[in-house]
């Protein structure tokens, strides 16, 4: 497909145009369902209160499956869906297509299952906008794949990923951005600058994002689902309306009858939710507000333990990482009892967060 | 004379670039940290932007880590999401952004993509553009942090992610489709730039004592223009540094870092 505009005279980066080209030139897909398709899933659900609280294993086998769109829902280390995470990886899944704004451990530990295991767990591509650890350092095994191209990458901001489940959220196909435009992402990523029908003024597009699976963790949810967020919300709400499915884990299960007292502290309603799971620190080590903060020395281990992959090619450390915490165990709950009982106390004690609303 | 480390440097000038009563979004890092001693100096009405949803919190519980961390939101006036926040920077909220990345080139137009090899193949990976990209389109002025070393200060950049002046041609960011008005500081330890009004191009502005600015030419790969004013970087006070080590970053988690 042709840009009917676009931004620059001349290009000014070192950029490969024949790259360019071969991507310019891709027609377009959606990777996931279609709009179309999203919207006869949801019609197609029943709509019923119903008691949705499952073990993460059977939510699990349920919705994810080899080629599927899976989106990660928190930022960075914040609200990440580890316990899902660990659940995908022992039940294992090929050819994934991941998309998320801004994250860490969650895509590594995919990217580590892919590299120790390929024929059980494969990333074909991603849809992103950012890939690390923050203060902690760059992504060894992001930087790994990419460098042996065995990862298509597909490039956003964090807003335009977020505004890319937005415009999935309202049942779109595009959304207009004030972003993109003028950087390498207008060359390779497969939004599109247009003319305004209104001005003819320049204005970015990109597509909807459809995930086929959202995971989500949240503060506090019933057992049909309603969940409330405290701290950032991140892109949680717009991706659990985006995804077709949505498996979410709950710091804890409130009623329903809280849930109606204050309505409006609902961010994410029943009906988009499948799977509901009460996973106390579920996005362990990472941070989830009113609980706990991240385990900066944990992500640090793991951390480690794939930078010393990537620069020594020796896969034994990473290897034992997975033994040890994903397949050495049944459920979370069994990961958690393995993390010293001092360090589970020392988060929730720097958490340091205001009050949370439960009842 | 009081001794300071770079990041100690970049952090002060940080902190004086920005005015009182404007609003900052920020990354995790030096960022704050400016900001933080902003707020203890010179803007005690400097508002905040993290991205990951909140707007005006108060760091009175400790330096964030993370940019959706517990101490990044804590007694916040408005606390979103993504979305919210991005989109208050479209609407014109956010007065300043704070960038950094791997390269620049003379326009202020940054990389944080990849370094090396293809897009496909990347030899060097990095995070990707995150907030960035969208920070430096539509935050009014961006400010960049980047350490001054030629293979930072390039000729060309491997892979555009944040738009600076693109080009350099008056209408690069009209045509881009975005909205701030662009590139307004770039960050060293040893030289504070901005950008020429006419030609849009990176211009020295102020430099560190003892230092020429044939010396900070050296350290980068285009020609710089040379601002007939040139002023020497104002060092930090005992009292300053006493702030940024004590109250801004006292786990020395950036301050306490050493240039490679």
């Amino acid at each position: 497909m042709k840009n009917s505009a676009r931004s620059k005279k001349k290009y000014i980066s070192n950029l490969d145009s024949g790259e360019v080209k071969k991507l310019t030139e891709e027609p377009f897909e959606w990777w996931g369902p279609s709009p179309e398709k999203a919207r006869e899933v949801m019609v197609g659900k029943s709509k019923a209160l119903v008691d949705k609280r499952t073990a993460l294993k059977d939510a699990v086998k349920k919705h994810i499956r080899d080629g599927v769109n899976i989106a990660i829902g928190g930022f960075v280390n914040t609200r990440v869906p580890i316990s899902v995470i660990h659940e995908i990886i022992r039940h294992g899944a090929k050819d994934l297509t991941l998309s998320f704004q801004s994250t860490s451990i969650c895509a590594e530990l995919l990217a580590g299952a892919m590299i120790l295991f390929p024929d059980h767990v494969s990333i074909k591509r991603v849809e992103m906008a950012w890939w690390g650890y923050e203060v902690i350092g760059i992504a060894p095994l992001l930087r790994h794949l990419a460098s042996k191209g065995m990862i298509r990458l597909d490039d956003y901001t964090n807003y335009g990923m977020s505004a890319r489940f937005k415009a999935a959220a309202m049942g779109l196909e595009f959304i207009p951005v004030r972003d993109h435009g003028g950087s390498d992402m207008e060359r390779v990523n497969r939004g599109k600058m247009v003319k305004s029908p209104f001005t003819g003024k320049n204005t970015y597009l990109v597509p909807a994002c459809y995930p086929d699976v959202g995971l989500i963790h949240v503060t506090a949810a019933d057992m049909y689902g309603n969940c409330r967020v405290f701290g950032p919300l991140c892109t949680c709400p717009e991706i659990a309306a985006a995804s077709t499915h949505c498996i979410v884990t709950a710091e804890k299960i409130i009623s329903n009858e809280n849930i109606r007292t204050y309505a409006n502290l609902t961010e994410i309603p029943y009906t988009m939710v499948d799977a509901i799971t009460e996973q106390p620190f579920g996005a362990y080590p990472g941070a989830s507000y009113g609980y706990y903060w991240f385990d900066m020395e944990h992500i640090q281990m793991f951390r480690s333990i794939s930078e010393d992959f990537r620069i020594s090619g020796n896969i034994e450390k990473l290897k034992k990482y997975y033994d040890e915490y994903i397949f050495g165990c049944e459920t979370f709950d069994d990961f958690l009892a393995k993390i010293p009982d001092k360090t589970l106390k020392k988060i929730k004690r720097m958490d340091g967060s205001q009050p949370i609303i439960l009842s | 004379m009081t001794e300071y480390s770079p990041f100690e440097m970049i952090a002060y000038t940080g902190s004086r670039v920005l005015e009182d009563n404007k609003i900052v979004f920020v990354g995790t890092g030096l960022p704050i940290i400016a900001a933080m001693h902003a707020q203890l100096t010179h803007a005690p009405g400097l508002g905040l932007i993290f991205e990951a949803g909140a707007l005006s919190p108060i760091l009175d519980i400790g330096m964030p880590l993370s940019v959706g961390d517990t101490r990044a939101c804590h007694k916040a006036c408005y606390l979103k999401g993504l979305c919210a926040v991005f989109e208050l920077t479209q609407r014109g909220h956010a007065d300043y952004a704070f960038i950094g990345g791997a390269q620049i080139d003379m326009y202020g137009n940054v990389n944080s993509t990849f370094q090396g090899g293809s897009y496909g193949k990347a030899k060097i990976r990095f995070t990707g553009s995150g907030g960035a990209g969208a920070m430096a389109a539509n935050c009014e002025n961006t400010i960049v942090i980047m350490v001054l070393e030629k293979r930072r200060f390039v000729e060309k950049l491997d892979f555009l992610t944040s738009i600076g002046y693109g080009d350099g041609s008056p209408d690069f960011r009209e045509k881009a489709g975005v909205l701030g008005r662009g590139p307004y500081r770039v960050i060293t330890d040893s030289a504070l730039f901005g950008f020429d009004e006419k030609t849009r191009r990176m211009m020295l502005l102020e430099i560190a004592p003892g230092k020429t600015p044939e010396q900070i030419q050296e350290k980068a790969a285009f020609e710089l223009l040379i601002s007939p004013q040139v002023k020497e970087m104002r060092e930090p006070t005992e009292e300053d540094l006493k702030l940024l080590r004590e109250k801004c970053d006292p786990d020395g988690y950036f301050l306490g870092r050493k240039l490679k």
